[in-house]
């Protein structure tokens, strides 16, 4: 592998954003993910490799939390390194020279307005590689529908804080199901569980950002 | 220990009481244990940021609380669940063992406000996510201490009166429905404490907490039943280690 490119794929698996972010400490003053994609690009390097080096970082640091190393305030630190590459890439997405994974169409269900957790899960899938069109909370069935008819190709992520809200959730998938029946959908939000996700009939259930994101690339678009 | 903490009765049995942000103990270890990591696991810089963070909570913490007391009746219910005041509580019998033998009930709420909330949401705009997470949980350990005062407070109160309290439990624990909050809601008067409660049960500042504590000559605080429970990261486990260690 190229040595920038390789540097690339640290800084995103360390979290390491740019020259004077301070984190991590032992990397304190040297270039981050963010001088070194300029670099990369200025040196002709193609954002397709770029690209597949975050891939690279973003898989060991999930791999680490998966393992218990890490926890999510590195993944988070991970995710915004990748954003720091991605703000470079904006414009070869744009021209379609290169693509995401794929959509992610992510709302807090209809009575609901705790939105920390699903942004986490946000910043991270998008971190990911994937495009996410957020909808925001108290997102009511409706608002889902018509934004999957815009988006045929999407995967949908619905989060709740209370068992209250659950409910609504519940009512959300079934109604998106009876009009859509190959949307793939997954929920997550502290009361869900992989029983309660079975029950209301969706398709995955993960406890973290992580999860969201190895749910995902089961599906990524060809 | 007295707590130097004053009420004020705005109702009948309805008593608000002030907490200063001085009377707050926030354990630093809690906050780490609580974002997932092992005993000094956390990485010096989001140790460092949480001392920070920490260092913000007297200006961001707009600390409310409260309570109403109202009587618990006696008479046998038919099914599981407890009568106060004139309004039934759909309350399992891992509550109801605790509190059947009070007299009184103390229903309670508290928030730290909603600008912790803010400054997490704009970190996050702002692109820091991880900044905006520890946020988050500072706001959560912070607003649970703010109950664990409330609840030794009303306990001191209840001593004036010769009167002893029981654990607290909180509607969505111990399978008490969480919708039985709007029966909670309705024994304080509109908007007490700035919480507003939705139609989904949610109260708005997302910090806050509430509850009932039973109060009486017979009843005792003591260790939550949590090995009745299959709930692993239940704030009552929480309490009740932090019990433990005192
Ligand atoms: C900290 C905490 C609190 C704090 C802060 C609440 C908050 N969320 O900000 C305080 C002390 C204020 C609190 C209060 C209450 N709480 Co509370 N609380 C918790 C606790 C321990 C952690 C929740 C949390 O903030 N996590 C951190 C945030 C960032 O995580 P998150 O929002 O869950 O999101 C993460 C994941 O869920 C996931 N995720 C989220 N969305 C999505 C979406 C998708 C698609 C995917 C894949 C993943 C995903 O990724 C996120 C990042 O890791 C949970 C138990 C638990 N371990 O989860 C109970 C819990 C949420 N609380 C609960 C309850 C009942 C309450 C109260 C009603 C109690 C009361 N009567 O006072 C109140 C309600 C507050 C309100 N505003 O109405 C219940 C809710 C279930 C229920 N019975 O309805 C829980 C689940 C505990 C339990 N009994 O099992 N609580």
């Amino acid at each position: 592998m190229n040595e920038l490119i390789e540097r690339i794929s640290i800084c995103v698996e360390r979290g390491k954003v740019n020259k004077t972010s301070p984190y991590p400490k032992d990397l304190a003053g040297q270039d981050g993910a963010d001088e070194l994609t300029r670099q990369a690009l200025d040196s002709n390097l193609g954002p397709d490799s770029i690209l597949q080096a975050c891939n690279v970082g973003m898989m060991k640091i999930g791999e680490r939390f998966g393992r218990n190393e890490v926890f999510v305030p590195e993944l988070l630190m991970a995710a915004k390194a990748m954003n720091a590459v991605m703000a470079h890439l904006k414009p070869f997405f744009k021209a379609g020279t290169v693509k995401a994974k794929g959509k992610f169409l992510l709302g807090t269900v209809a009575g609901d307005l705790h939105d920390i957790g699903k942004n986490l899960v946000s910043m991270v899938v998008e971190g990911n590689g994937w495009q996410v069109i957020d909808l925001g909370v108290d997102v009511k069935p409706g608002k889902f529908i018509e934004k999957i008819k815009e988006n045929p190709d999407c995967i949908v992520g619905l989060s709740a804080l209370l068992t209250t809200t659950m409910a609504s959730m519940s009512k959300t998938v079934k109604e998106i199901k009876e009009q859509f029946p190959n949307i793939k959908i997954i929920v997550g939000g502290a009361p869900l569980s992989h029983k309660a996700a079975e029950q209301m009939g969706a398709d995955g259930y993960a406890p973290d950002p992580q999860g969201a994101v190895e749910f995902l690339n089961e599906f990524i678009a060809a | 220990m007295s707590l130097l903490l004053s009420q004020t009765e705005i109702e009948k049995n309805i008593f608000e009481v002030v907490i200063n942000f001085s009377n707050l103990q926030i354990d630093k270890k809690e906050i780490e244990s609580s974002l997932g990591y092992p005993e000094d696991m956390i990485p010096n810089h989001f140790s460092e940021l949480i001392d920070e963070i920490i260092s913000e909570l007297p200006d961001k913490c707009k600390i409310k609380a409260g309570y109403c007391l109202a009587e618990i009746n006696k008479q046998k219910e038919k099914k599981d669940g407890l009568t106060i005041a004139d309004k039934f509580f759909n309350m399992d019998r891992l509550v109801t063992a605790q509190i059947k033998k009070s007299e009184l009930a103390a229903l309670f709420v508290c928030t730290i406000g909603n600008v912790m909330e803010n400054w997490s949401r704009q970190l996050l705009t702002n692109g820091d996510p991880a900044t905006a997470f520890l946020v988050d949980t500072v706001a959560s350990i912070t607003v649970e201490s703010v109950t664990d005062l409330l609840h030794d407070f009303i306990g001191d109160e209840m001593k004036k009166r010769n009167l002893n309290i029981t654990n607290r439990y909180s509607p969505g624990y111990c399978n008490w429905p969480v919708s039985e909050q709007q029966l909670l809601f309705s024994f304080f008067p509109q908007n007490f404490c700035g919480i507003i409660l939705t139609d989904s049960s949610l109260m708005i500042p997302i910090k806050s907490v509430s509850g009932v504590i039973g109060i009486g000559a017979n009843v005792k605080r003591k260790d939550y039943v949590c090995d009745q429970c299959g709930m692993k990261d239940c704030t009552y486990r929480a309490v009740r280690s932090r019990l433990k260690s005192i």
